[in-house]
């Protein structure tokens, strides 16, 4: 009998508590509730979902938010091409801009039978590690070949070829990881206004002779691309070029570089 | 040793935790210093301290003399560059330093039949020092003086010395110790300079002290140099300089285990000796201080040993700054057979380097040449969580926690267990049963809280 009465106070007590706080809950739903534009939701979900930050904002999220209440781009996911940025504008009701593919380009064309002083290296195998210490190869600014890019690669498409980190074009989404893990700082984006372009392969700022010592696919300074192409342009002992200004106009001219090169240090990448 | 025992001062003349690696003077401890012929050309890298770099004062072709000022130290945490050779400055070349840094550099053909290292260590180990009158020259001064020799901490950091003996308010530094441990095995620069060169030792002393006007100065030898020992106390009796032999045991020598072991102060975290009152120069940079006051020369030449089993005929050389490593190596009888590395600096703390060109500075306290046993290492193994590093951490850091810190990239779990404490004395990658290159990872776990607090 006891037990009866005791699992009635319990069962009703239980009762009168779960409307109280459903209530409370009802009341507290209403009170604090946060205006979320619809869009911030639509576009997310339009958006691949990679975080990989290519866009230049913290993941995907982050960039709903950005593109909605700051009007920003819809053309700036790597990930998503053309076909995300449409979506992203149908929602929006925005027109795409033009939008140049943006890639990563590896400055250096040395790979490991071009390096001298090559060393036997028996430390930390990383990039980062191996920056910091002298003698490794005689080339301070090139590949170190330890692949710390290709960790940073979340679509498997930079690798370690020959001692030289090789972007695969066909699979990179231009996200921009590489670019931050190279402790050489030889990895940078550029602008892909045809499937190729030119690029020089070099970030040596040596003067000419140090580098030949160093690398015999180095840019040595001697300026004969300057002269046949206008997108090329020296930067102390470093021939630059501007990808930005390639169109496919000018590709006789980089052709022309590329067969002037003494070092074979210019040459088209890309698909 | 037991020959000497450590007392008089607050300290047990020892510190906790470190270790005791075969220290390896034998090779060259017992040979007299010789002069380096003056060699063809030198390079001199603008940046051989920590700081700024120098700028060049000369230009191309022009004929400079023996002390003359190269390179002047533009910022206050950088030092003044002289030209150990007469000669004729040549163009500009770039050099890459075994610590990585990749520096332009300037070049003077030296001009035939010249050997100012001759004349310049006569004066050195001369006998005349005076130990007394000491106080007619100005605290002011000897400071303006060390500055414009260049004077740098010939033990290896290089960190300018007139920074060093600026008075500062704010601190009161009442000790003057003067560090001639050399608790790095293999070089012997220090000890063959304690027994040559005594005399500039303790007049250099005399001056650093008034220069920041020390109560008390303090000359630290380990206990592995009795005959160093010995004369040092003799030449100080009549001195208020006092000697303090401690312990052997590495890394003794570092500035923060010799205040603990010497005076039984902790420096505090992040601070430096001279937030418990206490300056510390090398012995090297107290002679160095000696030879610009006293004799009015600059520095431009120094002790180094070149040694280890890889050397033919190692040797102690009073060498010009800038003479490249390759020349010493030649001078020294070249190498052996089973040589595989060459250091510059000692095997603990020392990094080797390829290029045979790379030239001395003002920081290179030795060359070690390391043979294939010395160097051959098993392949890294996992971390069993020993606690061997631990134990070994003279800085009571926790070193496997910082590297694995530093090969996940967490740089913030880094910051929490105070890598930058750390000053890379490889106490914990001599120990490591599973040889971890625990130091590079904390080098490189550095760089990233550096690039993290960008």
């Amino acid at each position: 009998m006891i037990g009866i009465v005791t699992i009635g106070i319990a069962a009703g007590t239980m009762l009168v508590m779960a409307v109280v706080m459903s209530y409370i809950l009802g009341w507290a739903n209403k009170k604090f509730h946060v205006e979320v534009d619809p869009r911030v939701e639509a576009v997310t979900e339009a958006l691949p979902g990679a975080n990989c930050g290519g866009c230049g904002f913290i993941g995907c999220s982050d960039y709903a938010v950005a593109i909605v209440a700051n009007n920003a781009p819809v053309n700036k996911c790597p990930v998503g091409g053309e076909g995300c940025a449409a979506e992203v504008a149908t929602i929006m009701g925005v027109e795409v801009g033009d939008s140049v593919p943006s890639r990563p380009v590896v400055h250096c064309a040395g790979h490991t039978a071009d390096k001298a002083g090559k060393s036997q290296y028996r430390g930390e195998p990383r990039c980062a590690a191996a920056h910091l210490v002298a003698g490794i190869q005689d080339c301070t600014f090139g590949c170190l070949g330890f692949g710390d890019c290709v960790v940073a690669c979340n679509y498997d498409a930079i690798h370690v070829n020959d001692g030289l980190a090789t972007v695969d074009y066909d699979k990179c989404v231009g996200c921009g990881a590489c670019v931050k893990a190279c402790p050489r700082m030889i990895i940078s984006m550029a602008d892909f206004n045809e499937d190729k372009v030119p690029a020089i392969l070099c970030s040596n700022k040596d003067k000419g002779k140090d580098v030949t010592g160093a690398c015999t696919v180095g840019c040595m300074g001697c300026k004969a691309c300057t002269k046949v192409s206008d997108i090329i342009t020296m930067q102390g002992d470093l021939a630059v070029l501007d990808a930005s200004a390639y169109t496919y106009e000018k590709v006789e001219g980089a052709e022309k570089a590329i067969e002037k090169c003494p070092r074979n240090t210019i040459a088209f990448i890309g698909k | 040793m037991g020959l000497f025992r450590f007392k008089g001062f607050p300290g047990k003349g020892t510190f906790p935790h470190g270790i005791h690696p075969p220290d390896n003077k034998f090779f060259s401890a017992d040979k007299a210093i010789e002069v380096f012929p003056t060699p063809a050309k030198v390079l001199l890298p603008l940046l051989q301290n920590i700081g700024a770099p120098c700028e060049p004062v000369v230009k191309s072709k022009q004929q400079v003399a023996v002390g003359e000022l190269v390179g002047k130290g533009k910022a206050f945490v950088s030092a003044a560059l002289h030209s150990p050779v007469a000669g004729k400055v040549k163009k500009p070349a770039m050099v890459t330093l075994p610590n990585g840094r990749h520096m332009q550099a300037i070049q003077i053909a030296a001009d035939e039949d010249q050997n100012p290292g001759e004349v310049l260590w006569e004066k050195l180990s001369a006998k005349d020092w005076p130990t007394d009158c000491i106080s007619i020259y100005d605290p002011a001064t000897i400071s303006k003086v060390i500055h414009d020799a260049g004077i740098v901490g010939l033990g290896g950091a290089a960190f300018p010395t007139h920074v060093k003996v600026m008075p500062d308010e704010n601190k009161m530094i009442d000790t003057l110790m003067i560090n001639g441990c050399e608790c790095e095995p293999f070089l012997t620069p220090d000890y063959r300079l304690m027994m040559e060169a005594p005399g500039a030792i303790v007049t250099g002393a005399l001056l650093a002290g008034r220069a920041i006007s020390a109560k008390e100065i303090i000359i630290c030898v380990e206990d592995n140099k009795p005959l160093a020992i010995e004369r040092l106390r003799r030449i100080t009796a009549q001195t208020v300089i006092r000697v303090a032999v401690v312990q052997t045991k590495y890394p003794q020598g570092s500035e923060k285990q010799l205040v603990k072991s010497v005076l039984d102060l902790d420096v505090p975290l992040g601070g430096l000796p001279s937030d418990v009152g206490v300056a510390m120069s090398n012995v090297g940079t107290i002679a160095a201080i000696g030879m610009a006051v006293i004799k009015e020369e600059p520095l431009t030449h120094r002790v180094i040993s070149v040694s280890g089993g890889g050397i033919a005929n190692p040797k102690n050389l009073f060498v010009p700054i800038g003479v490249s490593v390759g020349e010493l190596i030649d001078y020294c009888g070249g190498l052996t057979k089973d040589a595989a590395r060459v250091v510059s600096g000692g095997p603990m703390m020392g990094f080797s380097f390829s290029d045979m060109d790379t030239p001395v500075t003002k920081g290179t306290s030795g060359i070690t040449v390391l043979t294939h046993e010395d160097v051959d290492r098993e392949n890294e193994t996992s971390c069993v969580r020993c606690g061997r590093c631990v134990d070994a951490c003279p800085m009571n850091l926790v070193p496997t926690k910082l590297a694995m810190a530093s090969r996940y990239k967490n740089p913030a779990l880094a910051v929490k267990y105070n890598i930058n404490a750390c000053f890379e004395c490889g106490s914990c990658t001599y120990v490591c049963p599973a040889n971890i290159k625990l130091v590079q990872l904390i080098r490189t776990g550095k760089q990233q809280v550096a690039a993290m607090n960008k």
